[in-house]
């Protein structure tokens, strides 16, 4: 967009600032236990005054409560949010958002204030107000606007249960910005994995016996010496002759760190990597695992052997003898 | 079932709730969405959700939040009054993730006998899931 | 020899934020123009310039943005804030050889609302030898801390680890302390206590969060030009009486975990030999230091390497207070990375040169004949030795 048509754009949205989402809405059902036990199993509550009326009334709550964090399902919209939702004052504005190019859309932040527990019979109506429209913000999921709805929540006396900020972003997903190369032909994307080395001449004999299960240490076949990570030269005598031997990866730890931040896609937290004296003569870095990294000590004993840490990966694993 | 309450009390500013870890499952997924009455696709239809750039169905903060509740409240026992519930989300939690929730009482207020309880959910792939705010009031 | 040869002119920063909201070629120029005020040179002064290979603002940019003319030397240095002191290293050597006059040495980054480094080399790999991070990356062995941490961990395990431990907190303690009063630094007003520093969360063990550097948006800039040219400055000049650059023997970028012993930086070593000779200088004339701090531990190896503390020693001199305002040596005076700003290193040079011309916003009380100022580690480094003019 221009500055110009942001102007116009960023006038349109904030003509919305400040609006009832809509008359106020009642919940298609009132407080209920069925509603109550559904949401309690999934979400693993384990109060009886959640779900056992006989045992509740003699709690200080007196009887059967709502789990409080349910307070904003009691009035959703339900089932036709899926197929044909309300066209709401929030809907017109992500309608309006999504027309120049804001198409995604993201629950950021909520914050409920609860002012008395709900009971079964309890009704609850919401009434809705666009709150604020951030300034347009650079972030992780790509160029966007930040809208707070503010929601106050009454029962059937019209007093207010419950106070809501609720936040969601409104972006131009990151990738509609190279629409030139969307056509991916990977339409299941799966759980990240690890990165990997890239390969080329010098290295990739290495990798490969790796994804075989062998931990190759490549030698010179004019001076013997042993020499990892792998190089085309023999620093000791300048030949380019070389070949492999098998490690027993027989070792012990020369020294090691334990990674908590930050965490990368692919990998488990806390991540333990040593530096490994193999008994061959040579080191090599690779991740010391089922072990309490308090624990770990330098001069330790430990054994390794190859296993797939994940869909696509085999490496080098090591655990204490 | 749960039926010991926490006493304001037996608290202290510093001290830990104890960690507790949630496997993420399809079936959460879906079944708290459904709980919240949040029809929204990408919580229920893996093709919409990567149509929206992510690999699978992901968690609503409906559900985010429904978690956050009753790991404190799962917690404090039966007589605590939940007050507040704030959090911000993070990374998305999909299927075959584990979520580990941590919480750590951060502030106590003697006259109303409510303390704040700051909790974290990491899950084991893309780090932080949500962070946030618990107040509850504690029986003295 | 490139003793007294030349010297620097004039110092610029910008300031130091998460968030500059401009280009980094814009705080570049802002950063030069600086430095040029500083000196009281015009840009048509310059015909020299180097920076990191990293950096991201082109030369003739650069130039043209300023108002810079001719140029007739130009260079960088590789290996991130290894480059930090080579950017003097080059600048000398150009000025001694006739080459040019007057260098601008520069780096500017939006290291924090841009590119990370905490990150590491997980994203976009900005070095060109993938392979040689390939072999760290799918254990998951890819950020800075991480590899510092390794050399850390082995350290603490010959030097005592409870020892070390100490000399970590007093590292970023008194850093802390020297950035709480320096108005440019991001963490002016802002000291911490024991209990604060144990408090944050472990980023790499045995490194916790104010064990690492910042990440900051800003630019720094020095200039250097020809000795008998300095004197008519408005600052004078503050002489380079000697500048190593060294790689050692079998050294990998940040990875070196195969050499006999890792427990040390021996091409900080070799830099300091360099330095030492060519300034005709010992340890003991060296009266306060920009120790580069992307790390703490680092500090304490370098400060072996440049001889203020045998090998595996330097926990006891930290930890007698050698690098307090009052002090053997004074370390790091604005703050340093830890908590002034993260410029590569560049902005430990601005520092140096205001401890020998007695500007510091921490002037030690005593007299400042020369200071040591040193490049990032782990990777091939460098480091400087300045002093006042004769």
């Amino acid at each position: 967009m221009t500055p110009e048509e942001t102007k116009a754009f960023e006038e349109k949205i904030h003509a919305f600032v400040g609006r009832e989402n809509g008359p106020p809405k009642r919940g298609n059902d009132d407080v209920n236990e069925a509603m109550i036990r559904h949401w309690a199993e999934v979400m693993g509550d384990e109060l009886g005054t959640y779900t056992d009326a006989e045992y509740a009334a003699g709690t200080g709550k007196g009887g059967l409560i709502a789990p409080p964090a349910m307070l904003q399902a009691w009035s959703m919209e339900g089932y036709p949010m899926a197929e044909n939702p309300a066209q709401d004052i929030q809907r017109q504005l992500h309608n309006v958002f999504d027309a120049h190019g804001f198409t995604g859309v993201l629950g950021t932040n909520t914050s409920t204030e609860f002012f008395r527990d709900l009971k079964p019979g309890d009704q609850v109506t919401a009434h809705c107000i666009i709150d604020t429209i951030s300034e347009q913000k650079a972030t992780g999921r790509g160029i966007g606007y930040f809208i707070e709805t503010l929601t106050t929540y009454t029962d059937q006396n019209g007093e207010e249960v419950g106070k809501q900020v609720f936040r969601v972003l409104k972006f131009i997903p990151a990738d509609s910005n190279d629409a030139a190369d969307s056509s991916t032909e990977d339409d299941s994307p799966s759980v990240p994995t690890r990165i990997t080395s890239p390969r080329g001449h010098d290295n990739s004999w290495w990798w490969k016996a790796c994804d075989e299960g062998k931990i190759l240490i490549q030698r010179c076949t004019s001076c013997q010496t042993l020499r990892h990570p792998p190089r085309p030269m023999c620093g000791e005598c300048q030949s380019i002759e070389w070949d492999s031997i098998e490690s027993t990866l027989d070792g012990e730890v020369y020294s090691f760190t334990t990674l908590h931040y930050p965490k990368i896609p692919g990998y488990q937290y806390p991540n333990t990597v040593g530096v490994i004296q193999l008994s061959e003569g040579t080191r090599l870095v690779a991740n010391i695992v089922d072990i309490d990294y308090e624990t770990i000590k330098i001069g330790m004993k430990v054994k390794g052997s190859v296993e797939q840490v994940d869909e696509k990966t085999m490496l080098p694993v090591f655990r204490p003898e | 079932m749960i039926t010991e309450t926490i006493s304001f009390a037996s608290v202290n500013v510093g001290d830990k709730l104890p960690g507790k870890e949630v496997p993420i499952t399809s079936a959460l997924i879906v079944g708290g969405a459904l709980a919240s009455r949040d029809f929204t696709s990408v919580h229920h239809d893996k093709k919409v959700a990567q149509a929206n750039g992510l690999p699978d169905v992901f968690m609503n903060i409906l559900t985010s939040n429904g978690l956050m509740g009753s790991y404190v409240t799962n917690w404090t026992g039966p007589d605590a009054t939940v007050k507040k519930i704030a959090l911000k989300l993070g990374a998305p939690n999909l299927p075959g993730f584990v979520m580990t929730l941590v919480g750590e009482i951060k502030a106590k207020d003697d006259s109303t006998g409510i303390v704040d309880i700051e909790v974290i959910g990491e899950n084991n792939v893309w780090g932080m899931h949500m962070a946030g705010t618990v107040q509850v009031q504690l029986p003295q | 020899m490139v003793k007294d040869k030349a010297a620097i002119v004039g110092i610029g920063n910008t300031e130091f934020s998460k968030n500059s909201g401009r280009s980094e070629l814009q705080l570049t120029c802002e950063a030069v123009r600086a430095a040029l005020d500083d000196a009281g040179l015009k840009p048509s002064d310059v015909d020299g310039m180097t920076t990191f290979t990293m950096d991201s603002t082109d030369e003739i940019e650069l130039a043209r943005a300023v108002g810079i003319g001719d140029i007739t030397f130009y260079s960088r240095v590789p290996h991130g804030g290894g480059a930090a002191t080579g950017l003097i290293h080059q600048a000398v050597m150009a000025i001694a050889s006739g080459m040019c006059e007057t260098v601008v040495c520069y780096r500017g980054l939006n290291g924090r609302s841009g590119h990370r480094f905490s990150e590491g080399v997980s994203g976009n790999i900005i070095t060109a030898d993938a392979m040689h991070w390939g072999w760290y990356m799918p254990s998951g062995l890819m950020t800075p801390a991480s590899w510092v941490a390794m050399y850390t961990q082995r350290y603490m395990h010959l030097a005592g680890e409870d020892k070390v431990k100490e000399a970590l907190f007093e590292v970023a303690y008194t850093t802390r302390q020297h950035g709480a009063t320096n108005p440019a630094a991001m963490f002016y007003d802002h000291p911490f206590d024991r209990a604060e520093y144990d408090a944050q969360k472990k980023i790499v063990g045995p490194l916790k969060l104010y064990d690492c550097c910042l990440e900051s948006d800003g630019a720094s800039a020095v200039i250097i030009t020809r000795a008998d040219k300095a004197r008519a400055c408005k600052h004078g000049g503050v002489a380079i009486k000697g500048v190593g650059q060294s790689a050692a023997k079998n050294m990998e970028s940040m990875t070196s975990f195969y050499r006999d012993e890792i427990a040390a930086i021996p091409s900080m070593d070799v830099a300091a030999k360099e330095a030492y000779k060519q300034s005709g200088l010992t340890p003991d004339d060296i009266d306060a230091a920009v120790i580069y701090d992307a790390f703490t531990p680092i500090v304490l190896w370098q400060l072996e390497s440049w001889g203020f503390a045998d090998p595996l020693k330097s926990a006891d001199f930290v930890l007698e207070g050698g690098l307090r305002l009052d002090g053997r040596l004074p370390t790091n005076t604005h703050g340093g990375q830890l908590s002034e700003a993260y410029i590569h290193g560049v902005n430990g040079i601005v520092e140096a040169t205001r401890l020998v011309r007695g500007t510091s916003k921490n002037q030690p009380d005593k007299e400042i004949n020369h200071a040591l100022v040193t490049s990032g580690v782990g990777v091939p480094t460098g480091g400087a030795l300045l002093g006042k003019m004769d």
